[in-house]
């Protein structure tokens, strides 16, 4: 009789307390609208996962090998694919134009990195490991798929707390990033207007770069390639121009299948013993602080930049902001705080170009990571 | 260098995170300076092919 009631009597409160934060990223998905496409299947992956006996992850009960999501986590998380494919996904939707037109804006994408690394010293100085910490730090790539990346390979038992506070904070950009910039930034910098030069970058830059990009980083970080690699491939088919169908399914099909597949398989690292630990904790306030390092970091490069400028060729430092991944949240929001503090103010293809550029930091500031660590750790 | 590396290899976790965020942002800025060198002379060259084809 007690088998029949089994699924009653083996649930722990703790699962309960799993079935909140689900449901609690479910709406965080639905009524705030906030990365709706992952924080919903983490959501009810996080619930699915938690159901007494595991059947969907891995069972504890006799006669099942191995649950869907074990089969997914094994498939695309363990092997790495999942995250990379949405690269080559993401690849397909950026346009660098931009930044050709404006190519010096590729800087603030290196400046806006240094959240990642100010965090991970942070994180040492709590307690976790080297490879821990660079996996927490990678937070402020504010790029998922990095992320996901590098603490699949370094940190695979933090992999739900990272994921969820990266693809968090990332949705409260718009939140995050206002303040910080307000308080390192006079009204007069917030003011400065920038020229913007129209013009066509040629074909055949956009068909090398990836190329070239590719090649670059894979003869500094050879171990970026996979990350990198796919990012361009994506970009490449997109600026190829003969493969207008394979862009669209990289942009669409491939994106919704694999983001939909990564996002349950993600919540499925959500089990309760492993998540609810004060690490988690730990985990989601350094990753505020990782975007608030980030987006410092850009700002204060930008007026160290604006010192050696003649006066009419200054930089609006909030620009440097936009040197993170969280493309196109962050220029856009860069642009309205400039129209906001004058009407007229015009910076958003600056904007976009740093932005764009942030997103080739990330990738490249992930390759770091996983190129360095690895030396120093026996 | 491997001397290097392997005093780092023996310090602190907190010393090796300051040294993985040295060569981090250095090697971040170097890759992205070698980017900005490849759209700067293809921005020139372009520019220059641009100009013959107006002449």
């Amino acid at each position: 009789m007690s088998d029949l009631f089994i699924g009653f009597t083996s649930v722990t409160w703790q699962q309960f307390v799993m079935y909140a934060i689900g449901l609690v990223l479910i709406w965080l998905a639905i009524k705030k609208e906030y990365e709706p496409m992952l924080l919903l299947p983490i959501g009810f992956g996080a619930i699915l996962i938690n159901l007494p006996l595991s059947i969907a992850g891995i069972p504890t009960v006799p006669g099942y090998e191995n649950g869907f999501l074990q089969i997914l986590y094994e498939a695309g998380i363990r092997t790495e694919l999942f995250p990379l494919l949405i690269f080559i996904a993401v690849g397909a939707m950026i346009d660098f134009g931009p930044l050709f037109k404006n190519p010096v804006m590729i800087f603030f994408g290196a400046a806006a990195q240094f959240g990642i690394f100010a965090t991970m010293i942070v994180a040492t100085l709590l307690g976790f490991n080297l490879k821990e910490a660079a996996s927490i730090g990678i937070i402020g790539a504010a790029d998922g798929p990095t992320s996901i990346f590098v603490s699949s390979l370094f940190a695979p038992n933090l992999l739900g707390p990272i994921s969820v506070a990266a693809y968090s904070y990332m949705s409260l950009v718009p939140l995050i990033q206002p303040p910080v910039i307000k308080a390192l930034t006079t009204k007069k910098e917030r003011r400065i207007h920038m020229v913007y030069h129209e013009s066509n970058a040629p074909k055949w830059l956009k068909v090398l770069f990836p190329i070239i990009v590719t090649m670059i980083a894979g003869f500094v970080a050879p171990i970026s390639v996979p990350l990198i690699g796919s990012l361009m491939f994506g970009n490449l088919i997109r600026e190829a121009g003969c493969l207008e169908r394979l862009s669209q399914a990289a942009q669409n099909e491939l994106a919704n299948i694999v983001t939909l597949l990564l996002g349950i398989t993600i919540g499925a690292s959500m089990v309760a013993s492993n998540f609810l630990t004060w690490k988690t904790l730990m985990i989601m306030g350094m990753g505020l602080v990782a975007f608030v390092f980030d987006t410092a970091g850009g700002v204060l490069f930008a007026k160290f930049v604006n010192l050696f400028l003649p006066r009419d060729k200054k930089i609006n430092p909030m620009i440097g902001a936009c040197g993170i991944s969280a493309f196109p949240m962050s220029g856009r929001i860069v642009q309205k705080m400039a129209n906001d503090e004058e009407k007229g103010n015009i910076i958003l293809m600056h904007a976009i170009g740093s932005n764009v550029s942030g997103q080739l930091g990330s990738v490249i500031a992930g390759g770091m990571v996983l190129a360095l660590v690895p030396l120093l750790v026996k | 260098m491997d001397m290097l590396i392997y005093d780092l290899q023996q310090s602190s976790t907190t010393v090796q995170a300051l040294a993985v965020t040295v060569g981090g942002l250095v090697g971040v800025f170097v890759t992205l300076a070698a980017f900005y060198l490849v759209m700067v002379i293809a921005n020139k060259a372009g520019g220059r092919k641009a100009k013959a084809k107006a002449e």
